[in-house]
């Protein structure tokens, strides 16, 4: 028991070690995915939200605490690829509670598919915020140099549906296997 | 006490991970996501465009040659009644690849393959096969992003070249833009050639943007008139990046809106 005592100490150093290289791996994937637009990949110049799948995959198992945190630290990230003005981190936030609290009153079974309907709610939800956000700073500030309210509702809707539809069909992609993989480790890993 | 060091005990790790996360992804952003951009740009080496240009951007390239054409030709039947003015038009750049577009829905941005090691510094102006695109917001060592005239944000000063009514034009998120007059009975017709004009702060003069597609003088609070860009926006492989000055030291109302637009991005 001494004996092998440290050795799997050291291995579920080395578990936990790939665990967090393998989380902030798909995360880095996720954000350089973020500017491409493969062909056949996007809808009126709208690619797939991957950020948003991301929080989706992270926070469907986890506490509400846990997808908070998840959507405020890549709502940040997303703010540095673009701009810091109308943040991302409330929407991903908002994205990472709502999802963990869905689950846990098990009102839809844990698979696929009802991944993808979730990832669709959530990016609807997600440019909803957005789009208020951007019509308050409109309304608050004066002489604000974005566009009148009517135009920023009906890019919502155009924006809204496009990303909505790409990123429930792409869910799988980001969901399947980070979800595998943390399944796997949850079994290793005593908690 | 005890009750904080026993969560303290039994919560460390976890908190030093969070404030760790946390910390790091504030450092990215202060940074404007430099260090992905970097990776991104040496990720996207072997597939960013090679010499193939389709004849989409020849077209475009042929439209700019006629605009310019017909904005020299009016010029210099200006100059020759005012022979004293002040020619700022683009000075030459240098080529960047397009290698990726807006990380998010609502900005429309572009990403170039060229950055600080190639001189390129925010505020210098972005032009394409066509006229104007855009102008650089942020740069990193080897990559710059640029924020195009389709986005909601942008705001151009601009004139009909034909009979410099002026004006300026703000994105709507697509290949065409809408142009509010400041005169209330311009003197405009579709197929109007529309240049920046001097008026503008964050652009040079004189160059190209598009071509009047329908009018609205009927419009209030001012007339508008929509200009179909002449740049392939949507399907931009080349850019050329011209350094450029921005005049922000003046003192007139508009000036309040270009520093909102150069401090938002």
């Amino acid at each position: 028991m001494t004996s092998s005592s440290p050795n799997s100490l050291r291995s579920l150093r080395t578990r936990r070690l790939l665990n967090g290289a393998v989380t902030v791996g798909s995360v880095l994937l996720c954000l350089l995915l973020l500017p491409t637009r493969i062909p056949g990949m996007e809808i009126l110049g709208v690619g797939p939200n991957w950020v948003l799948m991301w929080v989706v995959a992270w926070s469907v198992k986890r506490t509400a605490f846990e997808g908070a945190i998840a959507g405020l630290v890549l709502g940040l990230l997303q703010d540095a690829m673009t701009a810091a003005q109308p943040t991302h981190v409330p929407a991903l936030m908002l994205v990472g509670v709502l999802t963990a609290r869905l689950q846990k009153q098990r009102y839809i079974q844990e698979d696929i598919v009802s991944v993808a309907l979730i990832v669709f709610g959530m990016a609807v939800i997600a440019e909803t915020v957005t789009a208020i956000q951007i019509s308050l700073h409109n309304l608050v500030q004066p002489g604000s140099f974005y566009p009148p309210l009517v135009e920023i509702w009906v890019y919502h809707q155009r924006v809204a549906l496009s990303s909505a539809i790409l990123s429930s069909l792409w869910a799988p992609a980001v969901y399947y296997p980070l979800n595998r993989w943390w399944e796997k480790e949850r079994l290793i890993e005593p908690t | 006490m005890f009750v904080l060091r026993r969560w303290w005990d039994r919560h460390a790790l976890r908190a030093g991970l969070v404030v760790l996360t946390v910390g790091s992804a504030w450092l990215i952003r202060q940074t404007q996501g430099a260090v992905i951009y970097e990776v991104y740009q040496w990720i996207t080496q072997p597939l960013q465009p090679g010499l193939t240009k389709p004849e989409q951007i020849e077209n475009a390239y042929i439209l700019e040659l006629q605009e310019r054409l017909v904005e020299l030709e009016n010029q210099n039947r200006t100059l020759k009644d005012l022979v004293d003015t002040k020619d700022e038009t683009l000075a030459a750049g240098v080529v960047a690849a397009v290698i990726g577009r807006s990380a998010d829905h609502w900005w429309q941005q572009i990403t170039l393959a060229r950055g600080s090691q190639s001189g390129v510094k925010v505020g210098y102006v972005v032009s394409g096969p066509g006229g104007l695109v855009g102008r650089i917001v942020s740069v990193t060592p080897n990559t710059s992003r640029a924020l195009l005239i389709s986005d909601p944000t942008s705001r151009v000063g601009v004139k009909v070249s034909r009979s410099r009514a002026m004006g300026y034009m703000r994105g709507q998120s697509s290949s065409r833009v809408v142009m509010e007059f400041f005169d209330k009975l311009p003197d405009v017709k579709p197929g109007d050639v529309v240049s920046t004009s001097s008026y503008s702060r964050l652009y040079p003069k004189d160059v190209p943007v598009g071509r009047i597609e329908s009018l609205d003088l009927t419009k209030s609070p001012a007339p508008e008139a929509v200009i179909q860009l002449s740049s392939p926006i949507s399907a931009l492989e080349w850019v050329m990046i011209h350094p450029f000055e921005p005049k922000l030291d003046t003192d007139d109302p508009g000036a309040n809106l270009t520093k909102t637009l150069e401090d938002s991005p």
